[in-house]
């Protein structure tokens, strides 16, 4: 069964875990819902005339309006994690007091019910899917979001039959338990799904907009909307779909009221069956027809299927009054609104830059959803005092297609626009986001734009076309494999390659004898891996005149060790690591890469060749082999600035079985710094908790240089690999020795006053304050591994800024974040009114000296600038008391320290 | 004359509007490649169409700057001359001469991206200094 799924979703290894539960947790909640819409709206309708759903209408919109933009604040702070639990916590509280009160009858309270009803259905299921976004990557996305989206679907059909069957045996209120017992069961699923391998949700805010939320300023929002005519038809439209969706629900509502009068169980049972029947057809429709009809006629067809068919229903209500009619009404208007509408809204924004999209999407389809259903309420009440009643609202509704139908024309025009002009300037981010791209104007405008003239356009073009399900790439693969500019050609045959589409062999042919530099490596690579017979075909390309078809041989036959071994032999090897060309050499470097070093010591000698290109390439041969006997002569290329990257890739390549060794080479006072400095670079790299620790057991490095690259390291490392331990006691005493220094270095900087007259005074001051500023870096660095790091981030940029008002500011949220033995020391050394020396005595009893004394304690530090600096201070100060330490350092420091010595001492002779 | 030591190099340095922008511990690193270098008068530095591949610092003296023969500029003490000769290897439009007895501080090209390649913040303090100035020119 599993493996039937596995094949019907493209479930690939390690995902049907995560993909099952989410479906569950989608299921389980719209279970839920669906039990607790028809309860709502019936017992609602069962105690009040039907004038009064406008108003309940126009209640939902603002309430819901103002707890959007107050929720949207609060999860911005919140983890998903935590706003899931709490949100399902509250959730299961509210229905079971809304079980107990509901008894009580107060009619006020129905109003409260709905309300929090439609609430509940927008935030738990915006949630469900953002849970989804996060378990899975963009790409497993389009594949799964079938099974997941099905769940829903499931669910939400199963809750309403559920209700319509249960309700003939259980009073509607009672039903509210069993909503309360699947959110419990809803939330177990969602513990599976986030506790499988591969997921982590730290550091996933409960946003949508993530980042974004926090800079969310309506201002922003105006901006975004007056400047983007795209998003100002996505927004008429927003509206117009959600006051026809008042107006079709007020009819059925009607209906209802008429049917069944003041009998809450009929309402119930009649709400029940007709969201069973709706999501039925919704299902259908999703289905077998939505993906065919977005084929087909593309997203300005698609959005014409609503406003067309709801209407011709509307139309034909008007001869056809009754419950059934109405029911038809809203069904073809909720299930084309869920199937076609929500496809088509899904493509319409696609275009539109990813940061706008981000920053916009939720805002807009929340605010503005809220925003149509409460202009639907006050239409509704300015239409039942004009005396048009639900018999003649179907015209009205008709009329407002008819409008809806000119905005779904002006929104496909400018879908099109958009497209067009972000292709040609190649920022149209089809690959991350979360549908396929498969309106046939887009594919076929992409099929131009690969074929045209403009070769990084047409590989842009290319690259999204691969990636749209179901086209048919082989014909465009072949004319632009034959005939495209090289670069493009070199894309077809990757992307042919990707796509398992292996005829282009003759055509890969062609372009190696034809030789264009930028074509010919990818057309060997190709031709060697899809010959009939690759042995023939890589023993051909191997012996090629043109090294670039060599390389491209090689490359290929990367992917078949055992032909590799045969065909890439010591003899050929060895003739091209002896050649006198770099080129060649570089080839025998490459091929090493490939076939492996086995009975051979030619990659040895490689590492050590002459020529930039050679080393580069022989750097990436002993990344890919891993073999150890290559770690020394990386490390020698590691400080050499000329081939440090290579080196850099390579060591990283290697991964957490050398960090061992290079925390060894870290922690060695006798290694060149400017070695010691490169190793964190390495290990910030390999995101392993033993990167982690081998850099923290270097926190404290005595070199100051070295110290800060092992606390750039740390930060980069909690930033892409939050999961990690940092070791937060650790952390916490280097915190407190950070401060230290910092009290320590204002302590010496104090009694040197601001004396500019003397040269070498100031230098010295200016050395001092240099200090201090990167002890505060540090002390950040060091705080933002233990604390949210973009937040530490921001209160350093405002320390440093250096303004009054931001320092305290920074100053106040450290304040609030801070554990107390951090907040005791940080805050106060920090803040702009602070006295130092009191501070300093206070916090570390660190006394004041005099600015002899202060120099005195300069002089016998180990830093060999700072005492070459505090010398030469001296003797131009003529402090003659400092000579016995003065001669102490010329003798035991070195030749550049000597010299200044030298001179200060003749200075005070 | 003796030498200057590293803490006076670093001083001069401080005064090089091309280093600004680098802390007393980068100026030593800086100050740690330079040479100083005499040249009595009379005595050219560098040449129009001729290669140079090092910045010079001026000490002492004053350093005559021609081109075709006709003195465009003296540059005195503290000034650089050659500073682009440190990012671009075209050879110079114009001829540099001691006007009388002259001390630079030279820094070879090599010595100084080799520098770079090892304290990047220094490159950064750099690139700084030349934005601002090219953003003073560009802004009038």
């Amino acid at each position: 069964m599993t493996k039937y799924w596995r094949q019907v979703f493209d479930i690939r290894t390690g995902e049907a875990g995560r993909a099952f539960s989410m479906a569950a947790y989608l299921l389980l909640v719209l279970f839920a819902y669906y039990i607790l819409k028809p309860v709502s709206r019936a017992l609602f309708l069962a105690r009040f005339d039907i004038d009064r759903v406008p108003y309940l209408h126009i209640l939902i919109a603002l309430v819901g309006g103002i707890f959007a933009t107050y929720y949207s604040k609060a999860a911005a702070k919140w983890s998903l994690r935590a706003a899931v639990t709490w949100t399902t916590a509250a959730a299961i509280g509210c229905l079971i007091l809304f079980w107990w009160i509901l008894q009580m009858k107060i009619p006020w309270m129905l109003y409260v019910f709905n309300i929090w009803a439609s609430l509940f259905g927008v935030v738990t299921v915006a949630q469900g899917w953002l849970v989804a976004a996060n378990v899975f990557d963009a790409r497993a996305a389009k594949r799964l979001y079938g099974l997941v989206g099905l769940g829903a679907v499931v669910g939400a059909w199963a809750g309403s039959g559920f209700t319509a069957f249960m309700v003939k045996h259980l009073a509607p209120a009672t039903l509210l338990l069993v909503c309360a017992t699947l959110m419990l069961l809803a939330y177990g699923a969602f513990r599976i799904a986030i506790a499988q391998k591969g997921v982590s949700l730290a550091g996933v805010r409960a946003e949508a907009s993530g980042g974004e939320a926090e800079s969310f300023t309506a201002r922003g929002m105006v901006r975004d909307i007056v400047h983007t005519r795209h998003l100002q038809v996505i927004i008429l439209i927003v509206l117009i779909t959600f006051l026809v969706d008042v107006m079709v629900e007020y009819q059925l509502q009607a209906a209802a009221k008429i049917e069944y009068g003041d009998d809450a169980s009929g309402i119930t049972r009649f709400m029940g069956g007709y969201f069973l029947w709706q999501n039925l057809a919704t299902f259908f429709l999703q289905l077998f027809l939505t993906s065919v009809m977005v084929r087909a006629f593309g997203v300005g067809g698609t959005l014409l299927v609503m406003p067309v068919s709801i209407g011709l229903a509307s139309l034909g209500a008007l001869f056809l009054s009754g419950i059934y009619a109405a029911a038809l009404v809203r069904m073809v208007e909720a299930s084309s609104r869920y199937s076609f509408n929500r496809a088509g809204m899904e493509l319409l924004y696609l275009p539109l830059p990813t940061e706008l999209r981000n920053r916009t999407k939720a805002f807009v389809d929340i605010a503005f959803d809220r925003a149509g259903r409460g202009i639907g309420g006050m239409a509704l009440v300015g239409l039942t005092w004009l005396g048009v009643g639900p018999k003649q609202l179907p015209l009205v509704v008709a009329a407002l297609c008819a409008v809806w139908v000119v905005l779904a024309r002006l929104a496909h025009r400018e879908y099109a626009r958009t497209i067009r002009r972000r292709l040609e300037r190649r920022r149209l981010d089809l690959i991350d986001a979360r549908v396929a791209v498969s309106d046939p104007a887009t594919l076929r405008f992409l099929e131009e734009t690969a074929r045209g003239p403009a070769a990084p356009q047409a590989i842009y073009a290319l690259s999204l076309l691969a990636e749209s399900p179901g086209y048919e790439l082989e014909p465009l693969l072949r004319s632009l494999a034959a005939s495209a500019p090289p670069p493009v050609v070199a894309k077809a045959f990757e992307v042919a390659h990707r796509a398992g589409i292996g005829s282009l062999v003759r055509e890969a042919e062609q372009q190696v004898e034809r030789g264009e530099e930028a074509a010919v490596r990818a057309a060997a690579w190709y031709a060697t891996l899809h010959a009939e017979d690759r042995r023939a075909a890589g023993a051909r390309w191997l012996r090629h005149p043109n090294p670039l078809a060599v390389e491209g041989a090689l490359e290929g036959l990367g992917e078949t060790p055992e032909l590799a071994q045969d065909l890439i032999t010591v003899e050929w090897l060895t003739a091209l690591a002896g050649a006198p060309d770099p080129g060649k050499r570089r080839l025998a470097a490459f091929a090493l890469g490939i076939r492996g070093d086995q009975g051979t010591e030619l990659l040895r000698r490689l590492l050590e060749d002459s020529h930039p290109r050679v080393l580069e390439a022989a750097c990436a041969a002993a990344g890919k082999l891993k073999n150890r006997v290559y770690l020394p002569a990386l490390l020698t290329l590691l400080a050499n600035w000329r081939q440090r990257a290579a080196a850099l890739a390579a060591l990283t390549a290697y991964g957490v079985r050398i960090a061992g060794t290079l925390g060894d080479i870290l922690q060695d006072d006798t290694a060149p710094p400017s070695l010691r400095r490169q190793i964190p670079r390495v290990l910030r790299s390999i995101r392993e908790q033993r990167s982690v620790d081998v850099l923290l057991a270097s926190i404290g490095d005595r070199d100051v240089s070295v110290r800060a690259a092992v606390l750039r390291a740390l930060n980069r490392l909690r930033e892409d690999a939050p999961h990690l331990d940092f070791g937060p006691q650790f952390v916490t005493r280097q915190i407190l020795e950070e401060a230290r220094h910092f009290c320590q270095l204002h302590a010496v900087l104090a009694p040197l006053g601001k004396d500019d007259a003397h040269r070498a005074v100031r230098l010295l001051r200016r050395t001092l304050e240099e200090r201090t500023q990167r002890t505060v870096e540090r002390l950040f660095r060091l705080l933002g591994l233990r604390y949210p790091p973009q937040d530490i981030y921001a209160a350093y940029r405002s320390v440093v800024r250096q303004s009054p008002e931001d320092v305290a500011a920074a100053v106040e949220f450290l304040e609030g974040v801070l554990d107390r033995p951090l907040r005791r020391v940080v805050v106060p050394i920090l803040e702009p009114a602070a006295n130092p020396a009191e501070k300093a005595k206070e916090l570390f009893g660190i006394e004041y000296p005099s600015p002899a004394e202060a120099l005195r304690e300069l002089v016998r530090s180990k830093d060999p600038w700072l005492v070459a600096c505090t010398i030469a201070a001296a003797g131009e100060a003529g402090l003659k008391a400092l000579a016995p330490e003065i001669r102490e350092a010329q003798r035991s420091a070195g030749a550049e320290v000597g010299a200044v010595a030298r001179t200060a001492l003749a200075a005070l002779a | 004359m003796a030498e200057r030591n590293l803490v006076e190099k670093v001083i001069a340095l401080e005064a090089v509007e091309l280093l600004r922008s680098l802390s007393p511990d980068q100026l030593a690193r800086v100050a740690s490649i330079a040479q100083e270098v005499h040249f009595p008068p009379g005595k050219v530095i560098f040449e129009a169409g001729k290669d140079v591949d090092a910045l010079y610092v001026v000490l002492d003296g004053s350093v005559a700057v021609s081109r075709g023969g006709e003195v465009l500029a003296h540059a005195q003490q503290n000034e650089v001359i050659g500073a682009w000769a440190l990012f671009d290897d075209e050879p110079m439009q114009v001829t540099a001469t001691a006007a009388e007895d002259v001390r630079v501080l030279k820094i070879s090209r090599s010595d100084f991206y080799e520098l770079l390649a090892d304290n990047i913040e220094i490159a950064a303090g750099i690139f700084s200094t030349l934005v601002k100035r090219f953003r003073k020119l560009v802004e009038g």
